[in-house]
């Protein structure tokens, strides 16, 4: 156990810094670079705060999309890398063209998991903002 | 970039005897200083003191050391020059040198054009209101002169595509995608999408390839010059008509669908009136599904440039978590 603040806390706590703080007293031609960094924090603090959930359903979705039935495995790692095991044999299909009869389908199901990418990465994109 | 870093005293010699023989004389010791913002070349700007006490200033562009790009920067070079013949607003391209001449690497010297690429600028700040407002008819213009250059005269430094010019761009970018090995379902489905509906070939043009905000220089009277070519090609115009409307160039303004300055009527109508052919919004919805893809998978490359460390850097790296925005708007539009 660490102590608090947790993970997400103190990434939220320095983009607040890099944002609000840093990012005017920089020079003008940095000012974007700071404002990337302080993102980049938001956006991986929001990853952590979301935990295993989104790899699941990413996983489950993908599952369902190929006609198999898995079991997530239960260890985060080993769930982040199936999901991306399950993303790829999905990629390479799609490629192959073995599911042109399915795109219609296939559309709104990857909306789905395009979704949750942007919860993470770009909140309220989804949403038109 | 180590090159940034290690060459200027080199670099500035290099130039100085290139703007000796351009100006018929020495025009004395020169200040180079890197313009941010350039992908995958760099942008140095180049000033001197002139004896009335103001300064004179060039830009000059050129490959970093050991890079591979689309368009070669000699075609590039010859590219600007035949869009500034055709009436093009551009930076008038005054010398090129080759690998292993005086920039060291494969560059050209432009004239320096005053005013603001940084697209939040052009949109929000008060005293680019005025560009704004002329801004849309501007690009159409631009556009619509671009798209009449002869590709004939461009044989030598662009290709002509052998086939459908739609079939070729996708298959590029699968090309791409296939040499990063991210697993991205939903660029995939758009490849498919792509694939499936390409429009009848269009009658083959000049196609910049990334006409888009961040790639125009504004100032207060609004666009003062079309830069970075390096994804010029020929194939269908309306592929940069597409391009320019994706929401990732609209910066936040998403009530103004070109380019975050315009709507799409008012832009179309501008464009023909300008000379460019008349404009089916199919083929620009198909262009801007393409788009889509394109933007993602550059993202994704970008993030991958700095993960397998050709580039470390941040701001690489952070693009590689914008790719589901391209892919939400591709998802949205082939649906």
């Amino acid at each position: 156990m660490q102590d608090r603040p947790d993970a997400a806390e103190l990434l939220e706590a320095v983009a607040e810094y890099l944002f609000a703080e840093l990012r005017p007293e920089v020079p003008h031609e940095q000012r974007f670079k700071v404002l990337v960094a302080a993102n980049v924090c938001a956006v991986v603090a929001r990853e952590l705060q979301a935990g295993e959930a989104p790899d699941r359903e990413d996983f489950e979705l993908f599952s369902e999309l190929l006609g198999e039935s898995a079991t997530p495995p239960d260890e985060p790692d080993a769930l982040a890398e199936r999901a991306r095991e399950s993303a790829a044999e999905l990629a390479r299909r799609l490629r192959s063209g073995e599911l042109d009869d399915r795109i219609d389908e296939l559309t709104p199901r990857l909306a789905e998991h395009v979704r949750r990418k942007l919860e993470v990465a770009r909140p309220g994109y989804a949403d038109g903002r | 970039m180590e090159t940034a870093a290690t060459e200027p005293l080199e670099l500035a010699a290099g130039v100085r005897a290139v703007l000796d023989e351009l100006l018929e004389g020495d025009p004395g010791g020169l200040e180079l200083s890197v313009i941010p913002g350039g992908a995958s070349r760099e942008t140095w700007l180049v000033e001197v003191a002139d004896a009335g006490g103001g300064e004179r200033r060039w830009a000059l562009r050129r490959d970093p050391k050991g890079s591979v790009s689309l368009v070669p920067i000699r075609d590039e070079y010859a590219l600007v020059g035949r869009a500034a013949d055709a009436g093009v607003p551009v930076p008038e391209p005054l010398a090129f040198e080759p690998d292993g001449g005086r920039f060291g690497s494969p560059g050209m010297l432009m004239s320096f054009v005053e005013g603001t690429s940084v697209p939040p600028r052009i949109l929000r700040k008060p005293e680019y209101e005025g560009a704004r407002e002329r801004l849309m008819p501007q690009l159409a213009e631009a556009l619509a002169r671009i798209h009449s250059i002869d590709p004939a005269d461009l044989a030598g430094a662009l290709p002509a595509p052998e086939g459908d010019p739609a079939l070729l761009q996708t298959e590029e970018w699968e090309r791409q995608l296939d040499a990063i090995g991210e697993p991205l379902p939903a660029v995939e489905l758009g490849l498919r999408w792509l694939r499936a509906n390409a429009p009848e070939p269009a009658e083959t043009g000049l196609v910049h390839g990334d006409f888009r905000l961040g790639n125009f220089i504004v100032d207060e009277n609004g666009l003062a010059a079309v830069i970075d070519w390096e994804l010029a090609h020929l194939g269908d115009p309306a592929e940069d008509i597409g391009w320019l409307c994706i929401r990732s160039w609209r910066f936040g303004s998403d009530d103004r669908p070109v380019a975050g300055v315009g709507g799409l009527d008012d832009f179309i109508a501008a464009y023909e009136a300008a000379g460019g052919d008349a404009v089916d919004r199919e083929r620009i919805r198909y262009w801007e599904a393409f788009g889509n893809v394109k933007w993602a998978i550059i993202c994704a490359r970008q993030a991958h440039d700095h993960r397998t460390a050709v580039r470390r850097s941040h701001e690489l790296a952070s693009l590689g978590r914008r790719v589901c925005e391209p892919e939400w708007d591709l998802l949205q539009l082939v649906r």
